[in-house]
């Protein structure tokens, strides 16, 4: 019997709101289901129902025909549901093996748990999954792909049928990727059901086969992935036609004085790096996971040591100690992880925003000044429409797209001076709309007279917005191209070169 | 964005009143009062009177710097096990700097508060340079410095024996210790000097915490220490300047003991190791850092002194003083708790009305 699993009607009701409005769709075994939407269109929360986390409140859900209902994630598993989420559910201290077994140690005649035969029932997996993993490594020392198919093969030893992906590719490389499609693969080939969700497009048409589309809980259109095309599903997705996201960006044209120059930049993680970045100018770091992009950015900001080399800003040498230097030189970074390094997450929008100029903001001396802390606040607000009822809201409360927007904001505020701006990663967990209002709003920052410079994972993103792409690898640049001469092909080629 | 004129007097002035922190603890303080002198009445006893508000402001005094030390800590996120302990010490040191060397009241108090400040940059260097957890550094440094307070009263006993150590107080140390308010002010009359200086420490502190750049810059810190790092916020030197100053205070409390005494204490602030955290974390500082202030520090102090004191005035058998304390923590700290769930959900339900 082919393996399934079925919404049928399922709504979900939050005091006010309708999370999810009467979804009915069929996966079936044997083929990997897209599940595509803007954040906040119900992904998650159907997640959840499924992982027995979140009860339905109307609707059933149906594995291989028959009706179940879960009171705990324990019973969805016991059920052959496994949902891998982004943040991995691991003992990182724990070695694979027993990250493999949990709370299903194998036994010796003595009722002791029986090293040898966890270690032999371990690799047997692995080598299942041809994977290059030690059964004895710490989880916490493997890399987060590894980590991941850890994840994976621990739903597989479970002999769940049905396995659903919460963006998985996030934190990886192309090159993991491509073992975790591989993966995948195999795991439909045995008939399994698969979940997938992302936000990345060309891999909705590279590994899935049918696609679902979801916008405000609602069900919008069930696709067959061979018979679409990306325009249809944004439009599905936006429930507008968002044309061609980046030939329709206003681009700032005129290139100002060099803003940054690097010159043979060396810290513990990169070495000879050396690129320009003038006023105006969109200068994107492209390259896989771990090719020192944001490590290059880091050394920029005066968050890592440089030890060797040279950076200029507006001509003059600089050498920064801390953030703290950089930022009062001009020089802002919106780093990579915005809830652990960007934001203050339990303060309000306002608090965030003036962090860098506490110091400024102030009358009689050391005193916040109130008034003008609301006014600057407000003031990013309305520039970068930040969906908000109140500048006092936590940021915690926002969206995503909202909170890159406040950082955003904080670098580029009244009292700031920034010249150069750095975007680790800007657009990462965003929705496609705010993704075109995130790359106008750096196109338009650019025409202040703001060198930027952008990390993305997504080739797509830097090849298109970037003005001039440096590629690097290892540590190392290993080609520069002008975005008119950029294909995904020819930087991927030199972000992958040894 | 924020419509102020639509606002009703309600949403604009007493609404922020009401939802803040500070008023529900006030609100927790007036039912303990209400209770304990329900209760006092019915046992034959008075709790609702002056001398019993005056004796419980009294009994805070030495508490209170403590609690203005690790409120402003554990606001930035880390917090001092070494307080009381460093405090005693500082207390022993003015002692002996009195009696033993002769210096005049404010070299003595000098001298105490300055050694205090070494114990609290060392401990600060231990946190911000050396990355050890705030409890490991600050519980090592309370042992050490307890030890040391002992070696140095068996410096000048012949028999080489620690002692709590007599000296003669000085007027303006008498006046510290156990002086009262002029006799002619009716209301006032009685209420001991340190009183009042502990009323104007929490009115300056929470001036410092709540409207400068460095309150926020602490709250900011508390918050997400990283992110604050990454945003020029000098978390090295706001992290010397707490460690030092929560010394500091524990040193002024230290003093206030011995000045109240006449005495360097072997045994002084024994028991406040964490009375300090406790009562800002009963005044809404939340444990992670990040939120609360002075008032709230100041209250919670005032709820943990009237509890204590209360439940004496109603002759609970002190043993279950300390149990029903600890319950009254937890009470505190559900509220809290539910709170910020409450918040949670809120939280959620704004997130997908937004969509």
């Amino acid at each position: 019997m082919s393996n399934s699993l079925e919404f049928r009607g399922i709504s979900k009701l939050y005091p006010g709101v309708r999370a999810l409005d009467d979804i009915s769709f069929k996966a079936e075994g044997g083929r990997v289901l897209a599940l595509l939407g803007e954040n906040g269109a119900g992904k998650s929360t159907l997640l959840k129902i499924m992982s027995g986390d979140q009860r339905p409140d109307e609707g059933e859900v149906l594995i291989n025909e028959t009706p179940v209902s879960f009171v705990n994630p324990q019973a969805a598993i016991s059920a052959g549901i496994s949902v891998i989420y982004q943040e991995r559910q691991l003992m990182s201290a724990m070695s694979v093996m027993e990250n493999l077994f949990p709370g299903a140690l194998p036994k010796n005649k003595f009722g002791l748990f029986d090293k040898r035969k966890l270690y032999s029932d371990a690799l047997a997996i692995i080598e299942k999954f041809g994977l290059p993993i030690d059964p004895t490594e710490k989880v916490g020392r493997l890399n987060v792909a590894y980590q991941q198919m850890v994840e994976i093969m621990k739903a597989y030893r479970r002999n769940s049928d049905i396995i659903a992906f919460d963006e998985p590719t996030a934190p990886l490389t192309d090159a993991e990727i491509t073992i975790l499609f591989k993966v995948i693969r195999e795991l439909k080939e045995e008939g399994k059901v698969i979940i997938y969700v992302s936000h990345r497009m060309a891999e909705i048409f590279q590994i899935t086969d049918d696609i679902v589309v979801m916008k405000d809980g609602k069900l919008v259109r069930q696709f067959k992935t061979a018979e679409t095309n990306e325009a249809e599903l944004i439009q599905a997705m936006v429930g507008r036609d968002i044309g061609d996201t980046y030939s329709n960006l206003s681009r700032c044209t005129e290139r100002g004085d060099v803003v940054l120059e690097v010159k043979n930049l060396k810290t513990p993680y990169v070495r000879d790096v050396s690129f320009t970045v003038r006023k105006g100018e969109v200068v994107g770091l492209a390259g896989l996971v771990g090719a020192g992009r944001t490590e290059v950015a880091r050394a920029l900001f005066g968050a890592d040591p440089v030890t060797g080399g040279e950076i200029l800003l507006e001509g003059e040498p600089v050498k920064f100690k801390s953030p703290r230097d950089a930022i009062a030189a001009g020089v802002a970074l919106c780093p990579e992880d915005r809830k652990e390094q960007g934001l203050v997450l339990g303060r309000t929008i306002q608090d965030n925003i003036v962090m860098p100029v506490v110091d400024k903001v102030t009358k009689y001396g050391k005193i916040v000044d109130r008034n003008r802390m609301s006014e600057l606040a407000r003031a990013a607000v309305s520039k970068y429409s930040i969906k908000t009822p109140s500048i006092d809201k936590v940021v915690v409360e926002l969206s995503g797209g909202n909170q890159q927007k406040v950082i955003l904001g904080r670098w580029t505020s009244e009292e700031m001076t920034t010249k150069l701006l750095i975007l680790d990663e800007p657009t990462k967990g965003i929705d496609v709309g705010t993704k075109a209002e995130i790359y106008q709003t750096v196109c338009d920052l650019a025409k202040t007279g703001i060198g930027v410079i952008i990390i993305s994972s997504e080739l797509t993103e830097v090849i298109n917005l970037a003005d001039n792409i440096i590629v690097m690898h290892n540590g190392h640049v290993t080609g520069t191209v002008t975005r008119e001469e950029a294909t995904e092909e020819s930087v991927l080629a030199m972000a992958m070169l040894d | 964005m924020e419509n102020t004129e639509n606002k009703s007097f309600w949403q604009k002035y007493l609404k922020p009143l009401v939802s803040h922190k500070v008023f529900t603890l006030i609100l927790l303080l007036l039912g303990l009062w209400i209770i304990f002198s329900i209760w006092a009445n019915i046992v034959g006893n008075t709790f609702f009177s002056l001398p019993t508000m005056r004796n419980i402001l009294a009994s805070i005094v030495l508490s209170s710097f403590l609690t203005i030390g690790a409120g402003c800590l554990l606001i930035s996120g880390a917090l001092d096990l070494s307080q009381a302990a460093v405090g005693a010490f500082g207390g022993m040191v003015m002692a002996s700097a009195i009696a033993g060397w002769g210096l005049p009241w404010y070299l003595a108090i000098l001298v105490a508060l300055a050694l205090c400040a070494v114990f609290g940059a060392i401990n600060a260097l231990l946190v911000d340079k050396f990355r050890f957890p705030a409890f490991i550094a600050t519980l090592s440094m309370s042992y050490m410095a307890k030890g040391l307070m002992y070696l140095f009263s068996s410096l000048g006993s012949a028999t080489g024996t620690a002692q709590n150590i007599q000296f003669m107080k000085p007027p303006v140390i008498q006046l510290l210790g156990t002086g009262n308010l002029s006799k002619s002010i009716p209301v006032l009359k009685d209420i001991p000097v340190g009183v009042v200086v502990m009323l104007i420490f929490f009115i300056i502190y929470g001036v410092i915490m709540s409207k400068t750049t460095f309150g926020k810059k602490v709250v900011l810190m508390g918050g997400n220490r990283y992110a604050a790092h990454l945003a020029g916020i000098n978390s090295s030197a706001i992290t010397y300047i707490l460690f030092i100053n929560s010394a500091v205070l524990g040193g002024v409390s230290g003093i206030f003991n011995s000045a109240k005494l006449g005495q360097g204490q072997l045994l002084a602030l024994q028991t406040n190791q964490f009375t300090g955290i406790t009562a800002a974390i009963l005044g809404g500082i939340s444990f992670g850092g990040g939120a609360g202030g002075m008032g709230g520090a100041f209250i919670g102090l005032l709820i943990l002194n009237t509890f204590q004191i209360g439940m004496s005035t109603v002759k609970v058998n002190p043993f279950w003083i300390n149990v029903f304390t600890g319950i009254l923590l937890l009470v505190a700290l559900s509220f809290d708790f539910f709170a910020r769930l409450r918040a949670g959900q809120k939280t959620a339900r704004q997130a997908r009305e937004a969509k």
